[in-house]
């Protein structure tokens, strides 16, 4: 897997500032340490979608999201998804956590970076499923982005009964865990230009340190 | 019928799967399975009666998914679900099958990873456990378990409330290891000191994978084993799972694991009443292999074993405040990174084991004693000695502890061996018992193997197999005694020659009192491993204790070619350390030099008095770099690069002011993650930052209530706290804490920051400050401590 050390920068606050040698070599060095020690595992499940006002109907969970209703506008279809690179990652990081704390925020940039990478190597493979039967991925969306609430994880996270499957489980205050995990909606559509660039552009937290453009 | 007498008489057959069979059936994703032991109870009965019609004689209630957790919103009882589901079971049963309660895991992930306690999870598969007890299950099986921990509290809840045999199987991947890092021999040993009465694989593989791991759990498990794989591995068609393996295909493999061991075998996910028919009819004339003991004597963490016998095992002895200042500062303080960082150290040195020992008259040993172990597993994947007198320390450490422990100490006296066995019994565990009794301690070799025999034999009556007692011979000063070391050694050699059991040696006690002791212990050491000693407890930080070691091993042959020893050896450097005089304290800081920085600040000390160069370098240097941070010239990574540079240097500025009894410790600031929140990256980068300042941060971890904030607060007069959220969801909980600190704490202020946060959100909630970032939190708190001096 290719972990985009671009990437990690910018989840460190770089904005596309240069860094020093010393912190591209610890980087490089997170980087294989996750790769040698994490196992990321993947679910995915399509469903027929329902669109109504504001809302959408997905496996018979009914989602209140304006911003998802626009996100796959038009799509019929929809793959509800979960990645997780599972338990190793967090001890990783609460090890560190005790001795480093520099190389803690730096695997933890890496981490995120490539939970990331792995779902788009997932989305490819979906893609080209969704091809042969003549549909396009619109990009990921997850809980979280805009008014999607996180309070849908539980309801994602058992359409793919994931604990069992990958162990992806979701906390009481609806966090993932483990931590570094992803959860995400994909419509399947017809169209095969997407005018959904990147997944910041429907996005209302202007806020975000990792918001693109 | 009783199924344990059933056992490895004939080959006996478990159903196929629910689940599959249900989705045929119209259960719709993400709908709880176990609810149609009420709404659909005709479906569910007739799979039962397929599966006894296919020659199943085991059956898995409809139950695993029934706690509370997952029913809370489902408007019926655990025990309503469980009680329709053993009795449709039964029914479906009759005279020609036994039936299972069946127990999945909670769906939550445990502690500190996930946010369910190992009393919370017990709780709920005591409930679940009960209810089909009451209802007339056969057995209990704890079933498709990816976490040791929650498996310890599923086999625990069972046990202590119920007469069932109870048997465990997990799911493995093809490297043989559980989705939280557990691998096969350290499942075995945590789940065999448990007494489990059957355990084995299911789920997440189909047959072949499984046939291909059977020989590894066949090789350490002596408990009777099932196997219950997936119809195949699962493949995705389109966004749905497919499983490939056909009735045929499925009995031809199931034949070979029968006959590589397994007495129970059946079904999981994709496998239908065909696949178990195919099974049974193929695999009924196959006999049991006979059952095979291993006597391996072994301890666990939750990730691996550590086996006695193969090659000295060696037990760090740091985590012991015996003649040590520093740590038992560290537990009056509650300190716990202190000695997590001992851990981290002692295993990165070579530790198979830790030993931990929290004892100390002024505290509470039962309390500190769990949360030092719980806090240990949770970063440190070694298995754990448990070391400690005090028997209600002992259960409750023994309770919470994630794997089979190995537990420090019984010794002859009657009234050790009978409070410390139930335990051994109840919890598992490898017990080093110590060769002394109401007599104290025999002069004699022979007479110390009275007493091991004598424990070994009361052990036996507990059903505590030899293999479970490492004897510790006893090392006493030579200084003392002049024939101390070869009275020690010559009952290592009857331990292990006549009684045959593990030994363990305390090997630096020899030595007490003679200078240079380090000579006499290595030296010791070399004799007694010579002698037959299979465990150390030792200084894994002492380089000469483990010159002896890896020396040892390359000569006795436990060194396979020497590896070890080569690869200790051969590359070893000196650390490239710049010479101080080359690079001064402010660069060494600026640049995240560790080592440099505490050899420029032990230089200054030379000549500078250490308040004068905290204030002229250290402080000015960290200004600078968050300055620079903060204007986007420095990165985070580098800043905590600098903070952990000044740290070094403070380390050694802090000897100095030990020595001169001064103090450097500023005001005191409370940082926590607030309740509901798990992620603590952020607060921990505060406290780094912050104490590099000098503050006296009295750090509550994560997730933490607003009383305990507002408690400790008060406890500790505190002005500032420093609040962390993540998520929408916790800055309500944030929210409410701001509320209890003004009302019960009004002069205390308190700042806030995390990812969700923005000025204005800040204001909203009534925070006295907000930080964008760690600096942000520097510059606040060094702006009110300063007005307020």
């Amino acid at each position: 897997m290719k972990t985009d050390k671009n990437e990690v920068l910018r989840y460190l606050g770089y904005r596309g500032k240069p860094a020093d040698a010393k912190v591209l070599e610890s980087i490089s060095d997170c980087i294989a340490e996750l790769e040698a020690n994490t196992s990321p595992r993947s679910l995915n499940r399509n469903f027929p979608v329902t669109l109504g006002a504001d809302a959408v109907t997905i496996g018979g969970i009914p989602i209140k999201s304006r911003d998802l209703r626009l996100h796959i506008d038009g799509c019929r279809e929809a793959v509800v998804f979960a990645a997780t690179l599972g338990t190793q990652a967090d001890l990783l990081l609460r090890r560190y956590s005790k001795i480093n704390m520099s190389r803690t925020v730096i695997l933890q940039a890496c981490a995120a970076a490539m939970v990331e990478s792995y779902c788009d190597e997932c989305g490819e493979v979906l893609a080209k499923e969704a091809r042969t039967r003549g549909l396009f991925l619109r990009p990921r969306y997850s809980p979280g982005y805009g008014d999607f609430a996180i309070t849908h994880q539980p309801d994602l996270l058992g359409l793919l009964d994931s604990q069992k499957k990958i162990g992806l489980t979701v906390t009481d205050s609806f966090m993932l865990a483990p931590s570094k995990s992803v959860t995400a909606i994909i419509g399947l559509t017809a169209e095969e230009k997407s005018c959904h660039i990147a997944k910041c552009m429907d996005c209302k937290s202007v806020n975000c340190p990792f918001r693109k453009g | 019928m009783n199924i344990l007498n059933d056992l490895g008489k004939r080959i006996l057959f478990f159903d196929g799967a629910m689940g599959t069979m249900l989705q045929e059936n119209g259960l719709m994703p993400g709908e709880l399975p176990e609810l149609w032991n009420l709404t659909h109870p005709e479906v569910i009965e007739n799979i039962h009666r397929q599966y006894v019609r296919a020659g199943a004689n085991l059956l898995k209630t409809n139950t695993f998914g029934a706690n509370g957790v997952k029913l809370r919103d489902s408007g019926h009882t655990v025990k309503e679900i469980a009680a329709a589901g053993v009795r449709l079971a039964k029914e479906a049963a009759g005279d020609n099958a036994l039936v299972a309660m069946d127990i999945g895991p909670t769906g939550k992930l445990m502690k500190p990873l996930g946010d369910l306690g190992f009393e919370q999870a017990y709780e709920l598969f005591k409930e679940m456990a009960v209810a089909g007890e009451q209802a007339g299950a056969d057995f209990i099986l704890i079933e498709t378990m990816s976490d040791t921990y929650e498996c310890k509290a599923a086999v625990l809840a069972v046990k202590e409330n119920t007469k069932l045999p109870v048997f465990v199987t997990l799911i493995f991947d093809e490297k043989g290891k559980l989705l939280t890092g557990g691998d096969v021999p350290a499942v075995v040993a945590l789940l065999e000191g448990l007494r489990v009465d059957a355990m084995g694989f299911n789920c997440g593989l189909g047959p072949d994978q499984m046939k291909e791991l059977l020989p590894q759990l066949m090789s350490c498990c002596s408990v009777p084993v099932i196997v219950n794989p997936n119809a195949g591995l699962p493949r995705s068609v389109n966004g749905n799972t497919v499983f490939d393996v056909g009735p045929q295909e499925f009995a031809d493999s199931m034949a070979e694991i029968a006959q590589g061991g397994a007495w129970m075998i059946g079904g999981c996910c994709g496998t239908t009443p065909e696949h178990i028919a195919a099974m049974v009819k193929r695999c009924k004339n196959i006999a049991p292999t006979p059952p095979v003991k291993h006597d391996i004597t072994v301890v666990s963490s939750y990730a691996k074993a550590v086996v006695f016998g193969n090659k000295p095992v060696l037990i760090g002895e740091r985590i012991n405040p015996t003649g040590k200042s520093r740590l038992k500062q560290a537990l009056r303080d509650n300190d716990m990174d202190y000695i997590l960082r001992e851990g981290i150290t002692q295993q990165e040195n070579g530790a198979d084991i830790l030993d931990v020992n929290v004892g100390l008259p002024e505290i509470n040993e039962v309390e500190l004693m769990q949360r030092a172990v719980t806090e240990i597993q949770g970063v440190i994947d070694l298995p754990l000695q448990i070391d400690t007198s005090n028997p209600q320390a002992m259960d409750a450490s023994l309770r919470i502890y994630n794997g089979k422990p190995l537990i420090n100490s019984v010794n002859g006296k009657e009234e050790s061996m009978h409070s410390i066995f139930p335990l051994v019994k109840k919890y598992g565990g490898a017990v080093i018992a110590l060769t002394l009794d109401e007599n104290g301690i025999p002069e004699t070799a022979e007479g110390r193997l009275a007493i091991a025999e004598k424990i070994v034999a009361v052990a036996a009556e507990y059903g505590i197999g030899k293999k479970d007692i490492i004897v510790d011979t006893l090392a006493m000063t030579i200084s003392a005694g002049q024939e101390n070391a070869l009275v020690t050694l010559k009952a290592l050699k009857l331990m292990r020659e006549d009684l045959g059991v593990h030994t363990s040696l305390g090997v630096s006690n020899i030595s007490f009192g003679l200078p240079q002791r380090e000579n006499i212990n290595a030296a010791f050491f070399t004799m007694a491993l010579q002698n037959g000693l299979s465990a150390a407890i030792v200084n894994p930080n002492s380089q000469a204790m483990m010159n002896t070691f890896y020396a040892y091993c390359a000569l006795s042959g436990a060194d396979d070619k020497c590896m070890d020893y080569i690869s200790k050896y051969s590359m070893q450097k000196a650390e490239a350390v710049p010479a101080a005089s080359e690079i001064t304290l402010h660069s060494a800081i600026r640049s995240g030099l560790k080592e440099s920085a505490f050899a420029a600040a032990e230089k200054l000390l030379l000549d500078t008095p250490p308040l004068e160069i905290i204030n002229t370098q250290l402080v000015p240097a960290l200004d600078k770099v968050g300055t620079d941070f903060e204007q986007g010239v420095l990165f985070l990574p580098q800043l905590l690069m600098s903070a952990e540079a000044a740290k070094a240097a403070f380390e050694a500025i802090r000897s100095k002011l030990v020595s001169t009894g001064e103090s450097v410790k500023k005001d005191k600031i409370i940082l926590a993650t607030v309740k509901g929140d798990i992620h603590d990256i952020g607060k921990n980068i505060v406290k780094v930052l912050l104490e590099n300042y000098s503050y006296d941060v009295i750090d509550l971890g994560r997730d933490v209530p607003s009383e305990e904030i507002v408690k400790t607060a008060l406890d500790h007069d505190v002005k500032l706290v420093g609040l962390s959220a993540l998520m929408t969801t916790t800055v309500t909980n944030m929210e409410e804490t701001i509320q209890q600190l003004h009302k019960n704490a009004p002069e205390c202020k308190i700042m806030v920051g995390g990812a969700v946060l923005t000025p204005e959100y800040a204001k909203m909630i009534h925070a006295d400050s907000y930080s964008k970032d760690a600096m942000g939190s520097v510059r606040y708190a060094n702006l009110l401590f300063d007005q307020n001096s």
